[in-house]
């Protein structure tokens, strides 16, 4: 099963990289990647993935997603609405 | 000249503002301009004789004090150089701020010499990371960098400094201040629900971790254990939270833990997970793990509560305040209470105690472990390498006190020992510092004799040779069918003469009746000195789980012969 994660992102040297890596890392599969701007050194990114074996825990990949510093996890795509707060522990199956 | 200070001058004078006394590095091309800086600044700095030294040794540092350890190394091979000891702190959640050089701005990404993108290449083992464009920038970097390396779950942070950037005249002085940090408490109804499954429990037993420690919450802890009379296993990090010789201490879980821990992990009803994540080394085969308990999860990283194992009770936050706040009423006599279990843990611990009565006159490893650190008493603090020593360490060696069993547990990085004991020395100069090293281990970053000699480091090193990598020997023995591959190392050269050559004091030991004498002389040694025990190459480490097996499938070889004491 696919799931979508939207991520806000601080335009901060290697934020893209260190998310993407800690997605691959945890045992997901990228299957789409889209980045967009959301202004005032913010960047959107909206990622499709798929765990690569039944044991991989997507709610814990949003934790360890939550840990990271500059990165956001969001409870909504932001383009949709621009005051989409950041998750606090969902994400969007 | 600009009466304006540098980048460089920034970063000493940020670094002493936010109290670091002792730094642990090695000079290069790109990192000159720090390194200019840092001459006459009164900043202590431990010149080290490789890179990786000075990152475990910073690791060391930081895990013996609670404060956050600093390292420093120029662009290119100095700076992943390090890579390994930056590894080594993330696995083990140890606070470290490690500064680099980069080659200057311009040269980056044209492939310039000594560069690479350090970055880039240790993003997946740090809290975080800078890349440094702006000097100005320095101040509030380097504040936020020491913030988010101790805060919560602490970890490693690298920042990266061009020479260009350090070599910069910036109008900014004096240092930038981050907000301190506060662990978020814990759910009052989640400390509730914890209080009522631990009342309801007939087999309830803590699983302390090296989050314990980390939190600051090893007096609470045991407040909590003495509290409940609830017994208690704990990981290879979490040795030492409570003293290894309290009644109710079962020794470490998994692997190489005792039969009396993994015994009653599978018995228990409920486990008390504290500051622990369910290692694959303490848990051994997942699915078979403690098959009949409830969890009671405590972490301050919400991320590892539920990552292996499902937590019935599930407590994110503070962990020091949570054991403060844990306060079941525990039955113990009666029908309904926990005498009975208690007194099962207690006479499987005396059961399967260790022996020390090993046939023969060679010198048997755990027996000299549990001597020295009796010998060394309250002050021990044991720096291990990794190997089978490392595991006859946490098994054999008593520990009154958290910070004194500096490990490289989720890394098991051989070649820690030596460094870490160089960090743990300067650290705690007060201690009976022992580096415990293999002889595998040990030619790792034996270098790091030259740093004992250079400051007269009196770090004292026993280092326990069976001329083999024993635990791959071990290994290939029961599980690969004695197909020995490259685990030879009878060619080592005369460990008691290099020690000699770079300085130190070296004497060594064959046999059992020399152990006691060589002991007294090591701990009273003045200086630097080394203890070279030759050991059998055919012992092993046991008990021992199989890989792949569950905790209660133990291995084990015993001797039937009567049990002198050592």
């Amino acid at each position: 099963m696919s799931h979508l994660i939207h991520i806000e992102l601080d335009r901060l040297e290697g934020s893209l990289l260190r998310i993407l890596g800690l997605v691959e890392r945890r045992g997901f599969n990228i299957d789409a990647a889209e980045l967009y701007d959301l202004g005032e050194d913010k960047r959107g990114l909206s990622l499709t993935v798929r765990p690569r074996d039944p044991s991989r825990n997507t709610e814990i990949l949003g934790l360890q997603i939550d840990r990271l510093y500059g990165i956001r996890r969001l409870a909504g795509d932001p383009r949709a609405d621009s005051n989409t707060p950041a998750a606090e522990s969902r994400i969007s199956a | 000249m600009s009466n304006q200070p540098t980048g460089a001058q920034l970063v000493i004078s940020t670094l002493k503002a936010l109290g670091v006394e002792t730094v642990f590095g090695y000079p290069g091309g790109a990192i000159m301009p720090i390194y200019d800086a840092l001459a006459g600044s009164g900043l202590k700095h431990i010149l080290v004789r490789h890179e990786q030294g000075a990152a475990f040794a910073a690791d060391a540092y930081a895990r013996a004090t609670g404060k956050t350890g600093v390292c420093m190394a120029t662009s290119g091979p100095g700076a992943t150089n390090l890579i390994t000891g930056i590894a080594n702190a993330y696995m083990d959640s140890v606070p470290m701020v490690c500064i680099t050089g980069q080659v200057a701005t311009h040269l980056m990404g044209t492939d310039g010499f000594q560069e690479v993108d350090i970055l880039g290449l240790t993003l997946p083992i740090v809290k975080h990371s800078w890349l440094v464009r702006d000097a100005t920038d320095i101040p509030a970097i380097l504040a936020e960098a020491f913030a988010i390396a101790a805060e919560g779950r602490p970890g490693p942070v690298l920042v990266d400094i061009p020479k260009d950037v350090a070599s910069s005249f910036v109008a900014v002085s004096g240092a930038a201040s981050f907000p301190e940090w506060t662990a978020p408490a814990p759910d009052a109804n989640a400390i509730k629900a914890a209080d009522k499954l631990i009342e309801q429990a007939k087999h309830p037993l803590f699983y302390i971790g090296g989050g314990v420690e980390m939190a600051g919450a090893s007096a609470e802890l045991r407040a909590l254990v003495a509290r409940t009379g609830i017994p208690a296993v704990s990981t290879l990090k979490g040795l030492g939270t409570l003293p290894t010789t309290d009644d109710l201490f079962l020794g470490m879980l998994g692997m190489h833990g005792t039969r009396a821990a993994n015994i009653a992990v599978q018995d228990a009803d409920l486990l008390i997970v504290l500051g622990a994540r369910f290692d694959d080394r303490a848990t051994g085969k997942l699915n078979a793990f403690a098959p009949n308990a409830k969890i009671i999860h405590a972490d301050i990283d919400p991320a590892e509560i539920n990552k292996l194992r499902h937590a019935d009770v599930a407590i994110p936050g503070n962990l020091k305040t949570t054991i403060e706040r844990l306060n079941p009423k525990v039955i113990f006599a009666g029908s309904g209470g926990i005498q009975k279990w208690v007194e099962k843990c207690k006479a499987d611990k005396w059961e399967h105690r260790f022996r020390y009565n090993a046939p023969g006159k060679g010198i048997y490893a755990p027996g000299l472990l549990k001597s020295l650190s009796e010998k060394a008493g309250d002050k021990f603090i044991a720096a291990c390498d990794v190997g089978q020593h490392q595991m006859w360490v946490a098994q054999h060696c008593e520990f009154a006190h958290n910070r004194s069993h500096l490990t490289s547990g989720g890394s098991g990085a051989m070649g820690y020992g030596l460094p870490a004991g160089v960090g743990a020395k300067l650290a705690r100069p007060d201690a009976h510092v022992v580096t415990i090293s293999g002889d595998g281990s040990f030619m790792m970053n034996i270098q790091e004799m030259a740093t004992l000699n250079r400051y007269n480091i009196p770090l004292k090193i026993v280092l326990l040779d069976n001329s083999s990598l024993g635990l791959v020997r071990q290994w290939q023995e029961l599980f690969y069918q004695e197909n020995y591959s490259e685990i030879d190392l009878s060619d080592n050269p005369d460990f008691v003469e290099v020690a000699r050559a770079f300085g130190l004091s070296a004497f060594r030991i064959t046999h059992r009746h020399e152990v006691d004498g060589a002991l007294d002389k090591l701990l009273a040694a003045e200086g630097p000195t080394l203890l070279h025990v030759l050991i059998d190459p055919r012992e092993n480490v046991w008990p021992l789980v199989p890989p792949g097996a569950s905790n209660a499938e133990m291995m084990e070889e015993r001797w039937d012969e009567p049990l002198d004491s050592y």
